[in-house]
């Protein structure tokens, strides 16, 4: 260490050598730590380029899609009576073609992912809402745990389609009947992913004081507990959307989906099918953007579930 | 001219450490040296974000993805690591000659292998052994760093060993190579202080009998003094003062150094504020000016902020970066020496707590806690009484996993259902049903201060919330501005400024933090606190602040406080009385005094002679009791006997007249 040790070799002002006055605030001052858990988890977010290209594409195709019923002529529903109009491959005039009926796809397409998105956003706020209140009152009560655990195993070890098909039949094929035989089973699984997240910040320590300082609950869950698993809540209903998008497209396959003059992605896709070995770009078209929405959708609320993670904000 | 027993092995150059931390560079290491030689130990001090951790990880290669060695050189057999490009490189020095020992062994453990298997791995790697003799030498690894019956452990996974013994398989697993420097960060830290006072002497005994050198980090000034033959400060990612233990315990030079001794609760004299450190360590994102400790020290000079100090040699084995040395501050030197003469001098004791007056508080009769762990019950708290009086500080010692935190939260209503025996607070049973007109006013009178600062602020909401949660939910105030004022007044009765209450809690340092916590429950005016470690997760510059804060709060409001602690050597200096809780029983309790100058308990006996004390004088020559608490009905047949006028101690009668002899 001798090494180490420099020899002064100019003088210092004596008076440097006095004491130096005592500022309190300055001695309080830290190192503000710039960290902040939306700021890092949106950068976070944003660092990859696919993330940034998928979310400005959906964002793009979503509002086409609810913009473009208000600024178009073209009605998607009109049958063309005559045979020319039928089955034309996409041109300027008609981008995606003519299906069987002279109907134009791109109308439709833009029409159909409307009324997919208008039918999953209801899926995912109902399954996120109930699942994440049910999830509460279930990680709140254990006494509900042997009730619910065994509800959980019934509802999601029954396959779904068996349950789905059953709910059909039971009510005529509409959006509501859709809505209801996919909503009542997503939010138990919801609610058993909410479940697991508030009994691990149930007993944290600041709950712990706001139970001390008499905190009703209602506080606590708006105050305490929301604003820590809001990005979870986030991440479920991205990941709700595509699951829900896809689901109609199965229900109408199996045949208990939409009526058939509703106009949606798995409708148009089914009704694709029929004509498939003839005129393939009539399902393929609708596929592509079915497709590309739900495998968007996944990416983007993966992307989002690793960017909320505190673990991964560097 | 040498002073080191053997030669030089490793030697850090002037090492600069960058972080790129959200955009942001951060200098972690500002020039840091630091020489390692054969068979010697040198310990690093430093509080949290004194970059004592990362400095010595350099020295392995194992730096955050995100940091680097921006300069300086680090010479380990004359060759310069910092020079390495491949991770092959690393993997010839790492683990093999230098091995090192993290803070939680439950990192380094694989919990789904059997602990035998992950050492004899090592052996198979590095040595290139078969599996029967790397088998046979973890047996006998195991059995060197004292883990009974090996043969038995080796099939055994981390999970089946408790937290001391896991730290034994590690370093165990350390030493598998041979390693010339092993480097322990904090290992004892996760431990209790029992176990870490064994765990000690085992990593003595082992440098010794292999002739390594470690290199040991730690916070903890007792553990330095028990373990280090050499010492260095660091502060602010720069090693601010160097020396042999003896040297730096009793004759420190720099302010920093000066100011950590001088806060350790051991020292302080009751009844009289502690010495505290002001502030909070400065931020590493911006450049420092000057002597980093500058701003927090009361008695810095002019020079401390314009220009930084160099080494100044106090003796040969001894240097310390300081103004102070420099001999034209002399005279200014012996101001200081004089004025802190007569500080130390003018201080005697306050009287002990008077209990010939004293009304009981808060009762505590009988009381069983019990949870269930799947099929089973675990008693956590098994029929412990006690009362509280009012104006007093009842401490309650005990290891993890004691009951202590459970005691306090059955007392502060936290558990429903099993909870059993009863709390008395002011004559009222409380653990029962009570009209919500009544929990509000009990939740009022009775407040609690948390252990982790880092959790126990909701970090979602701004200070101002957090502060006022209490005003919230009883309405206690008329109107916003008067919410806003009584916030206020607390902020600054706890020395924080009112322009904090915008604020985010993780925009503030730990000490802070906690200060805040104790702002939000004080702001409710009550009569009674339990504070749950309220000061083990700060930074030992820190401590001295939240323990004067807690002192005078309870002068000035009257308040009494229930004190949970792991350690006896913090609670000597703010307990009225002690009660000492070992597995859900109280074991013994007393009088602070009474308790330190005569244990009766075993167990009492362990603890005090496991707590480290900050001089390696004391430390070096100090004989450490083991506890074994003989298994079965023993245990229940005792009774809480007096066994000395107010000093109570969990014995059988026989036991007890025992103690009244040797004692008297």
């Amino acid at each position: 260490m001798q090494s180490t040790i420099k020899t002064i070799a100019r003088a210092h002002d004596p008076a440097l050598f006095t004491r130096a006055d005592f500022d309190q605030a300055e001695s309080e001052r830290i190192g503000v730590s710039n960290y902040s858990y939306w700021r890092s988890t949106l950068r976070t977010f944003f660092r990859s380029k696919l993330v940034i290209l998928l979310v400005a594409l959906m964002a793009a195709i979503l509002l086409m899609s609810f913009l473009y019923p208000m600024i178009s002529r073209i009605d998607p529903t009109k049958v063309s009576t005559r045979s020319r109009n039928w089955n034309l491959r996409p041109s300027w005039e008609h981008p995606f073609g003519t299906d069987t009926l002279g109907r134009d796809i791109f109308a439709r397409a833009w029409y159909g992912c409307r009324n997919s998105f208008l039918l999953a956003f209801c899926i995912a706020l109902s399954d996120v809402g109930i699942g994440m209140i049910a999830g509460a009152v279930w990680g709140y009560n254990r006494k509900l745990d042997p009730f619910m655990i065994e509800l959980y195993n019934i509802m999601t070890n029954i396959p779904s389609t068996v349950y789905l098909v059953l709910l059909a039949y039971i009510m005529n094929t509409s959006y509501l009947t859709l809505f209801i035989s996919m909503a009542s089973r997503g939010w138990i699984v919801e609610a058993r992913f909410f479940r697991n997240r508030i009994l691990s910040i149930r007993d944290a320590e600041y709950n712990i004081a706001s139970r001390c300082l008499g905190t009703p609950m209602l506080r606590i869950a708006t105050r305490n507990i929301i604003p820590q698993i809001i990005s979870l809540i986030i991440m479920e209903a991205a990941l709700c959307i595509p699951y829900s998008i896809g689901s109609e497209v199965f229900l109408g396959f199996v045949g208990v989906g939409m009526p058939v003059d509703a106009i949606t992605l798995g409708n148009m896709v089914n009704q694709g099918r029929a004509s498939f070995t003839l005129h393939p770009y009539q399902m393929l078209l609708p596929t592509a953007v079915l497709c590309l929405i739900t495998v968007a959708f996944y990416i983007i609320g993966n992307r989002f579930a690793d960017a909320s993670d505190p673990r991964n904000h560097l | 001219m040498n002073e080191h027993k053997g030669p030089l092995l490793l030697s850090a150059k002037d090492v600069v450490i960058k972080f790129n931390l959200r955009g942001q560079e951060l200098t972690a290491i500002r020039g840091a040296s630091l020489d390692v030689y054969q068979g010697e130990t040198v310990a690093i001090v430093g509080e949290s974000g004194s970059g004592k951790s990362v400095f010595t990880k350099s020295f392995i290669g194992m730096l955050d993805q995100n940091g680097r060695v921006e300069s300086g050189s680090l010479l380990f057999h004359g060759e310069d690591m910092t020079k390495y490009s491949a991770e092959a490189q690393w993997l010839k020095v790492r683990g093999k000659k230098i091995a090192m020992v993290f803070q939680d062994p439950m990192t380094s453990l694989n919990p789904v292998r059997v602990i035998g298997e992950q050492i004899a791995e090592v052996i198979m790697w590095h040595f290139h052994k078969s599996h029967d003799e790397a088998k046979k030498e973890t047996v006998e690894l195991l059995r060197k760093v004292g883990i009974e019956d090996p043969e038995q452990r080796y099939r055994q996974y981390p999970g089946e060993f408790s937290g001391g013994m896991r730290q034994r398989a590690v370093i165990a697993c350390a030493i598998a190579c041979r390693p010339e420097i092993l480097i322990c960060d904090e290992p004892t830290t996760a431990l209790d202080v029992t176990v870490q006072a064994q765990v000690l002497n085992l990593i003595k005994d082992l440098q010794r009998e292999m002739k390594m050198s470690v290199v040991f980090i730690t916070h903890d000034l007792g553990v330095v003094a028990n373990v280090a033959d050499w010492v260095a400060v660091m502060y602010a990612g720069k090693i601010i003062e160097y020396g042999e233990a003896g040297e730096i315990f009793h004759q420190p030079e720099h302010p920093y150094t000066k100011a950590l001794l001088r806060s350790l609760p051991q020292l302080g004299v009751k009844g009289h504020d502690l010495y505290a450190i002001q502030g909070t360590p400065p931020s590493l994102f911006k450049e420092i000016r000057g002597d980093a400790f500058a701003p927090r020290n009361m008695d810095a000079m002019k020079i401390d902020f314009e220009e930084e100090p160099p080494a100044f040699s106090v003796s040969p084995t001894h240097w310390a970066k300081t103004w102070l040395l420099a001999p034209e501050a002399e005279a200014y030197r012996q101001d200081l020496a004089r004025r802190d003469a007569e500080a130390s001098s003018a201080q005697t004791p306050s009287a002990p707590f008077d209990y010939g007056k004293a009304e009981p508080l808060l009762s505590v009769k009988n009381l069983s806690v019990h949870f269930k762990l799947g099929s089973s019950r675990v008693k956590a708290v098994d029929g412990v009484s006690f009362d509280i009086y009012k104006g007093e500080t009842l401490s309650l010692v005990g290891e993890s996993g004691s009951g202590k935190t459970t005691i306090g939260r059955a007392v502060m209503s936290i558990y429903s259902g099993n909870v059993e025996g009863g709390i008395y607070f002011k004559g009222r049973k409380i653990n029962q049903k009570l009209s919500k007109k009544d929990r509000g006013k009990l939740r009022m009178e009775m407040q609690m201060i948390f252990q982790d600062p880092m959790a126990s602020l909701n970090d979602r909401a701004k200070v101002d919330y957090i502060i006022s949660e209490g005003l919230y939910n009883f309405h206690l105030f008329e109107n916003e501005g008067d919410r806003l004022a009584k916030v206020e007044k607390m902020l600054r009765e706890v020395g924080l400024t009112s322009d904090f209450m915008t604020r985010f809690p993780h925009e503030f340092s730990g000490g802070q933090r906690q200060r805040i916590g104790i702002a939000r429950s004080l702001i409710m005016n009550p009569d009674f606190v339990v504070a749950d470690e309220p000061i083990s997760a700060l930074d030992v510059s820190i401590r001295a602040q939240v323990i004067n804060l807690l002192n005078r709060l309870k002068q000035e409001r009257g308040l009494t406080y229930l004190f949970i602690a792991h350690d006896l050597s913090a609670v000597r200096f703010i307990s009225d009385r002690i009660a000492v809780i070992y597995r859900g029983r109280l074991v013994e309790l007393a009088a602070c005094e009474e308790l330190f100058s005569r244990p009766l308990h075993p167990y009492t006996k362990a603890l005090l002679s496991a707590a480290p004390y900050p001089d390696p004088d004391v430390e070096k020559n100090k004989v450490i009791h083991i506890y074994r608490p003989e298994a079965g009905d023993a245990a229940t047949a005792r009774e809480w006997i007096e066994a000395f006028p107010f000093h109570f101690v969990l014995a059988t009668r026989e036991e007890a007249e025992e103690y009244r002899r040797e004692n008297n």
